[in-house]
């Protein structure tokens, strides 16, 4: 981290440069074949994760004391830009350093920040992050997977849905409820007092299964079902105490959108890129299409909703690097608004300027439509972040 | 070591003793990047460096990362040295942050349009100045591709030059390269200290870790100019290069290639084609 506000927003550091060419070049050794290939064949991107995490890319944000490079969310956001600008994107780097580092290295005991952040630092070890219950989405009050104390044990019953990555992951940070006081019955549902609590679940442990849900996106990683039938967890399973309230879940939430934003935005610069190549050389008539404003100016546009989103992005990550929780919110919010945003647009831009071969397998680019749609929806919809926006930066009352 | 005062060129080396690490020097050239159009200025006729992306020459990341094994192995140091203007010192921040241990800049505005002749009278008495053991670099630069400098250094310092290496080993004594020719490999030893040029097929470069790129900034870089080094602006640049860029066409454009179709004979038909060009 820079120590002047101005170098780190708008002038980036010697080092972030250095971390943006480092990773760039070692993206490019894999590639866009590489990364499609494995989506396409139901492979992983376990070299790249492998190669990137021993070169200490995957851990900048976990604390040096655990193996990290002591550094921030606004380093990761450079990893996982760069690595998407040239077509090989690690979307666990949102959840397992980002969001799962976070929460652990913030509200987790000693000795679970022993146990987790080394592997998760050097991308030995996984942890996918869930959340999402079929009728808990946007709307997180609704969470039914409840854990119910038992003795020393924590016993966790539930369900959820699109969790990223489980199959290559050792643990899943389970976003459960817990009763408020010990009397009450943990049950879901009006009346009973649940706070959202977090646990450290084992893919292993018994009672606990998950199984992939089909998707159209063109991914390596995929997304799952998970029912967890009386899981039987140990005390210290729980991240933060039963009463840490929503300090542990917020703690994930800042560091996933602005990370889902940097997602976005080097998805929306690959895309561009691949487009400007084609625009520069492809000859319909006389000149390269390119030259035609029809062509060049949405591509324009596309190049500076990129450039704002990412501005954004480096603002959240800065606020949130520097401790200010609130003021992250607000940015993170609009950041991941402005960078789903754009890459939808470049997305479809540069599918249309590469005319019928913005459709096809060879040329890759069409494989981006569902991923860059996926981003609007998660991990926050659009609307919610317009809701937030609307109620609180602009004080507008709330229609639900 | 080699005794720094040593103006003559001949180097003396005093490693028999056995008291000091291996000292490594890498010379690296900052390049355009290969990816990127290369244009040349029409009022000098010097390459347009400011319309083009700035990178580390890719052979010298194989000397760099051959020093770095050498120096691993040996216990030795790695200094990166480096000819060239202010934004040369991205490149020798790569190298940093690859794990070199510090670096010795040469900038002076009297140096641009250097050929051959004056880098390597420059690079020679900067090493005379640092002091070394072995030199490393790579075998040529991806912009000019003349593969003149590593030899030019080596008589300049009165060294053994062990060029085109594809493999080194060196006990701090004695040095013993592979050296790739057409026919496969030579195999060559001298006595420190000595320069060697590296080929590609020697290693396989190291990204920096991120550690190595926030230690990098950390790392000591000398800068040094022609008077540091008593060089006189005559001798270098422009205007003390024996070779001079009268003119120059853009290349045209590629002829056609050969189709080889396979009916049954595509196989000895490809073999016929390579071989006829030396390629296997
Ligand atoms: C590729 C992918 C990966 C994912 N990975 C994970 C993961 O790793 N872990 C995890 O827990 N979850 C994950 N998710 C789930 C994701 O977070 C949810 O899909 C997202 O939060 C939206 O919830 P939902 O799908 O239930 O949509 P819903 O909440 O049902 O929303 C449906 C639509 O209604 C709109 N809407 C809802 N409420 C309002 C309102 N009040 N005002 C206006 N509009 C409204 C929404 O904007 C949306 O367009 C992933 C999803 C995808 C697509
Ligand atoms: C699913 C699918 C099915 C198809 N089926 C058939 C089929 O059955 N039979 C068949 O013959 N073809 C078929 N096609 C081909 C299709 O008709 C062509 O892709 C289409 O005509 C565009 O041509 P192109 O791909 O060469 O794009 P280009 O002509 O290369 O155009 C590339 C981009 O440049 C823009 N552009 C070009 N010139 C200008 C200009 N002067 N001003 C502004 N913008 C310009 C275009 O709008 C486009 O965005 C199919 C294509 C697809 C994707």
């Amino acid at each position: 981290m820079s120590t002047h506000p101005m170098d780190t927003v708008f002038v980036e550091s010697e080092e972030h440069r250095a971390l943006r060419r480092a990773v760039g070049d070692l993206g490019r050794r894999f590639g866009p074949d590489y990364y499609l290939t494995a989506a396409r064949t139901g492979g992983r991107t376990e070299e790249l994760w492998r190669e990137a995490g021993k070169l200490g890319y995957l851990g900048v944000n976990i604390p040096r004391e655990y193996g990290g490079g002591g550094s921030g969310i606004t380093e990761l956001t450079i990893v996982l830009e760069e690595l998407g600008s040239v077509g090989c994107p690690l979307l666990m780097l949102v959840v397992s350093p980002a969001i799962c580092g976070s929460v652990i290295t913030r509200f987790g005991t000693e000795a679970q920040r022993r146990r987790w952040l080394p592997g998760l630092a050097d991308g030995t070890r996984l942890m996918a992050f869930g959340i999402t219950e079929p009728d808990a989405g946007s709307n997180a009050h609704r969470l039914t997977t409840v854990a119910r104390r038992d003795g020393d044990d924590w016993v966790l019953t539930g369900r959820k849905v699109f969790v990223s990555g489980v199959d290559a992951a050792d643990a899943v940070l389970i976003v459960g409820r817990v009763a408020d006081t010990g009397g009450e019955s943990p049950q879901a549902g009006r009346g009973a007092r649940l706070r959202p609590a977090l646990f450290v679940v084992p893919r292993d442990a018994p009672g606990f299964e998950y199984r992939p849900i089909p998707m159209e996106l063109t991914a390596p990683e995929r997304q799952f079902q998970l029912f967890l039938d009386e899981v039987r967890l140990p005390a210290d399973a729980l991240v933060g105490d039963a009463g840490a309230g929503l300090g542990p879940l917020f703690a994930g939430l800042n560091p996933e959108r602005i990370m889902a934003a940097a997602f976005s935005v080097g998805m929306g610069r690959y895309a561009l890129r691949r487009a400007v190549e084609y625009a520069r050389t492809r000859q319909v008539w006389d000149t390269p299409i390119g030259a035609h404003q029809a062509v060049a100016h949405p591509l324009a546009q596309c190049g500076i909703e990129l450039e704002l989103a990412r501005l954004m992005t480096r603002k959240a990550a800065y606020l949130y690097d520097a401790g200010d929780d609130a003021g992250a919110g607000e940015a993170a919010n609009m950041a991941k608004y402005a960078a789903a945003e754009a890459a939808v647009r470049t997305v479809d831009q540069a599918v249309h300027t590469l005319g019928g071969n913005g459709l096809s397998a060879e040329y890759g680019v069409g494989a981006l439509l569902v991923g860059s749609r996926a981003a609007r929806v998660a991990p926050v919809s659009r609307e919610m972040i317009l809701n937030y926006v609307a109620q609180h930066t602009l004080g507008l009352p709330k229609s639900y | 070591m080699v005794v720094p005062a040593c103006r003559d060129g001949r180097a003396h080396s005093v490693r028999e003793v056995g008291l000091f690490p291996m000292k490594i020097v890498v010379c690296v050239k900052q390049v355009p990047d290969t990816e990127s159009e290369k244009a040349l200025r029409p009022e000098d006729l010097t390459l347009d460096r400011e319309a083009v992306d700035a990178v580390m020459n890719e052979m010298d990341e194989f000397a760099v990362e051959e020093a770095l094994q050498l120096a691993e192995r040996t216990g030795g140091e790695v200094t990166v040295l480096l000819m060239g203007p202010e934004q040369g010192a991205d490149t020798i921040r790569k190298a940093l942050s690859m794990g070199a241990d510090r670096a010795l800049h040469v900038v002076d505005d009297a140096l641009r349009g250097s050929d051959a002749v004056a880098t390597s009278a420059v690079l020679a008495a900067a090493l005379r100045e640092v002091g070394f053991d072995l030199v490393l670099l790579g075998c040529e630069a991806s912009d000019a591709r003349t593969s003149l400098v590593p030899a030019m250094l080596a008589e300049r310092l009165g060294l053994p030059q062990l060029t085109f290496a594809q493999k080194v080993e060196t006990d701090g004594t004695e040095i013993t390269v592979e050296r790739l020719t057409d026919y496969g490999h030579d195999v060559v030893t001298a006595r420190l200290p000595a320069l060697v040029s590296v080929v590609e097929k020697i290693n396989e470069p190291r990204y920096p870790t991120f550690k190595g790129i926030m230690a990098a900034k950390k790392k000591p870089v000398r800068t040094l100019d022609l008077s540091d080094l008593e060089l006189d602006a005559t001798e270098v640049g422009a205007a003390g290069a024996w070779s001079a860029v009268d003119d120059f066409t853009v290349r045209p454009p590629r002829a056609a290639g050969e189709l080889v179709k396979d009916e049954g004979e595509g196989g000895r038909q490809l073999v016929a084609f390579l071989a006829g060009r030396k390629l296997v």
